[in-house]
């Protein structure tokens, strides 16, 4: 049986469908601790005062809480595509953000706090960061008072576990980040966190804004979860309650917890391990990147086959349609070339919504990758094509057969053994550049090591890891292809006189 | 073989590029005929063949088969309709060369007519075996020689059981020792009643097997008539001077 491309493409979007009666909130788990993360001893489990906050939150409203992983700072335009009903994660109330979406009452007061390394002494406020690198996420209110301190060449990083170590490491002067941050990543040996407050924010629940009654549910819940001070237990428990939430909220519990989850945090950072340990640890990694390499298998395969059958279709317009269709095939060969895959994979994620068409991320993915390799095929497929010498279109002619016959039937299979070393070549090219669409909220093989190395503080042996899974993915397909070529290579059989 | 329409070809004219190619050829085949057009490289020889079977268009002119005229520059359909009723061999044989011998027989009558593979083997078997081919049924093009890959795309145009056979210097590409195996497939057909059109400079062939000879030079037929008369005594100047050049 023939299983078209669409048809596979429908059963894989059927199997990423949402059930019902759940909070989807979405987060980014490789921003690190101790927002959102990935347990550093149990990297399956997504962690965090935010998951514990979901938790609570989606208990109080009587709903199964879903995490929906996506990029920092692209948050808010997946909440808007609504693939997920909330945001959880450190998310700032600003006048901006409110212009996109509603918030709940704040459920975090904090103040941005810096931290330096160890070894400098000349930096205590904005000011001295004049003529100097501060680094902070992409997107976070930090990023603009570093703007409006003047004279501060600000550097913008997509997760916590990067920025500090980057400060370790020396390539930043300082970090300006949410007190939490501080708290969790300021305490490297090499760091120290200063001990000055600066501005002040909240951070909200954001809700889409035609969602009111969901809002209205979730500011009941958090009043619930404030005053029965569960509110004030999580944020103990992760060693992260100050002053002035204290000051602000109306806790009248007098509850008092242990901060065992940052205790555990401390623990799991400081272990030195053997080397069978070691190896112990890794092995658990693997069923969690196996999970993503499925992922980016599916995506990939997908992707190409679409990709093949479009480039065909593309090559074929280039080569025999009348003036006006190989004219916008060839536009849209340029076009897409031409342009980077990742503005396309924004465009058609967070772009194509506000024109009414709305893609499952998945969909949207393969799409996308379907797309901008499609250009490429075309491309491979014309030169093969035209690599065919004429005289063969003009036998199948003579012997009757229409142009399109000549194709189907004699072309296009002789052109099929030239173009597909090249055509492999892509696919491998295609699976790592599926790693891209992690910025369309796609966990896929990248997105985990991601996720993993940033709660882990381990980006060499899982990175090592990570490649070695996607050489192994592509590994196979090299031989299949090596194996079809050879025969297909019937002309290369030895004469017989 | 069943009696043919004659084809009659009137007038044809082909421009290249701004230079006349065909400049108002007039030409006539009848049933069994073997005809051979001969003239020097660029004389049109090669162009009013492939015209004959629309894999050039012409410009003015007509051409017609039986019930069927073709007129002026284009008609898609008519000249597919025209077209079957010919089989084409060409210089450098354009076996396809993903297929075996078998499979390039097969393909057109599968392709074009609809017949089942089976079907399709029941008349590809026999042309090999007129070929002398029986044993290279499962050979690929790229595994025979010269003379065995003309021979099988001989068969493979038979297969579409064409009503005139058009050759374009179908031994030009062969070496000497060659030859002469696909000259005797095609006497063989001429003995069956084919009517055959061949464009060579195999002028031995010509004077022995040609029933007409067809002499042709910038864009013209200078003269035509049996082999005797265009090698042995031609009338026309320029038929005297080519034919100098093969004084025996």
């Amino acid at each position: 049986m023939r299983l078209s491309p669409l048809l596979l493409l429908a059963c894989a979007l059927s199997a990423h469908a949402a059930p019902a009666k759940t909070l989807r909130w979405g987060g980014d788990s490789s921003g690190g601790a101790p927002f959102v993360f990935q347990d550093p001893k149990n990297p399956a489990k997504t962690v965090g005062f935010e998951a514990d906050l979901a938790a609570a939150l989606a208990a109080e409203l009587g709903l199964e809480p879903v995490f929906v992983q996506n990029q920092w700072d692209s948050l808010v335009p997946g909440l808007k595509r609504g693939d997920y009903d909330v945001v959880i994660n450190g998310l700032e109330i600003t006048e901006e953000r409110k212009a996109e979406v509603a918030f709940s009452d704040p459920y975090y007061l904090t103040y941005e706090a810096m931290t330096v390394p160890k070894k400098s002494f000349d930096i205590a406020s904005l000011a001295d960061l004049k003529g100097r690198r501060a680094g902070t996420l992409k997107g976070a209110l930090a990023e603009r008072l570093l703007g409006d301190a003047g004279g501060v060449t600000v550097v913008g990083y997509d997760t916590q576990t990067m920025l500090y170590d980057d400060l370790a490491n020396g390539r930043i002067d300082a970090v300006l980040m949410d007190h939490p941050a501080a708290v969790y990543y300021g305490i490297d040996a090499r760091l120290k966190n200063l001990p000055g407050q600066f501005g002040r924010m909240a951070y909200g629940v954001a809700v889409r804004k035609n969602d009111a009654k969901l809002l209205a549910h979730v500011n009941e819940a958090l009043a619930r979860l404030m005053k029965a001070g569960k509110l004030r237990e999580i944020y103990e428990r992760w060693g992260i309650w100050n002053p002035v939430m204290a000051a602000s909220f109306t806790d009248t519990s007098g509850n008092h917890a242990e901060p065992t989850e940052y205790a555990n945090y401390l623990a799991a950072r400081g272990v030195k391990l053997g080397w069978r340990a070691q190896l112990a640890k890794y092995m658990g990694y693997v069923p969690l990147l196996a999970k993503g390499a499925v992922t980016t298998v599916e995506l990939s395969l997908l992707a190409m086959s679409l990709a093949v059958l479009m480039g065909l279709i593309l090559a074929l317009m280039k080569l025999y349609g009348p003036a006006p269709v190989a004219l916008m095939a060839g536009i849209y060969v340029e076009f897409i070339r031409g342009s980077p895959l990742l503005i396309q994979l924004f465009f058609i994620f967070y772009g194509l919504p506000t024109i009414g068409i709305k893609l499952q991320p998945f969909t949207a993915a393969v799409l996308g990758l379907a797309i901008n390799y499609s250009a490429y095929e075309a491309e491979v497929y014309r030169a093969g094509i035209q690599a065919i010498p004429h005289a063969q279109m003009e036998a199948a002619l003579a012997l009757g057969m229409t142009r399109w016959q000549a194709l189907r039937h004699i072309i296009i299979p002789q052109a099929l053994r030239v173009v597909l070393p090249p055509t492999t070549n892509d696919f491998i090219a295609l699976l790592k550049d599926s790693s891209l669409v992690s910025v369309i909220t796609m966990v896929e093989l990248t997105r985990v090591y991601g996720m993993l190395a940033a709660s882990t503080y381990d980006y060499l042996g899982i990175g090592v890891l990570t490649a070695l899974m996607y050489v192994l993915i592509g590994l196979p397909f090299v031989r299949l292809s090596r194996w079809a070529e050879a025969r297909l290579a019937v002309e290369k059989r030895p004469r017989i006189s | 073989m069943a009696a043919a329409p004659t084809l009659v070809a009137k007038g044809l004219r082909k421009t290249f590029h701004g230079q006349q190619v065909l400049k108002g050829v007039d030409f006539e085949a009848s049933p069994g005929q073997l005809i051979v057009i001969v003239g020097r490289s660029g004389c049109g020889k090669s162009t009013l063949l492939r015209c004959l079977n629309g894999l050039e268009t012409f410009d003015e002119g007509s051409l017609s088969f039986g019930a069927l005229t073709l007129q002026g520059p284009r008609d898609d359909a008519k000249t597919r309709a025209l077209r079957a009723n010919f089989g084409m061999v060409f210089q450098s044989f354009n076996l396809f060369p993903h297929l075996d011998v078998l499979g390039n027989l097969v393909a057109a009558p599968m392709i074009v007519k609809g017949m089942s593979r089976p079907e399709a083997e029941e008349i590809a078997l026999p042309l090999l075996e007129k070929v002398g081919l029986s044993g290279h049924a499962r050979h690929y093009p790229g595994q025979m020689s010269g003379g065995q890959q003309q021979r099988a795309a001989i068969a493979r145009a038979l297969a579409m059981a064409p009503k005139v056979m058009l050759y374009d210097e179908p031994t030009s590409a062969l070496d000497p020792w060659l030859v002469d195996e696909v000259f005797d497939v095609m006497r063989k057909l001429d003995a069956e009643g084919m009517t055959q059109i061949v464009v060579t400079h195999e002028t031995r062939f010509a004077r022995e097997v040609a029933r007409e000879i067809v002499f042709m030079e910038e864009g013209v037929v200078v003269e035509k008539g049996p082999p005797a008369a265009i090698f042995g005594a031609p009338k026309d100047p320029r038929t005297v001077k080519y034919m100098s050049r093969f004084a025996a």
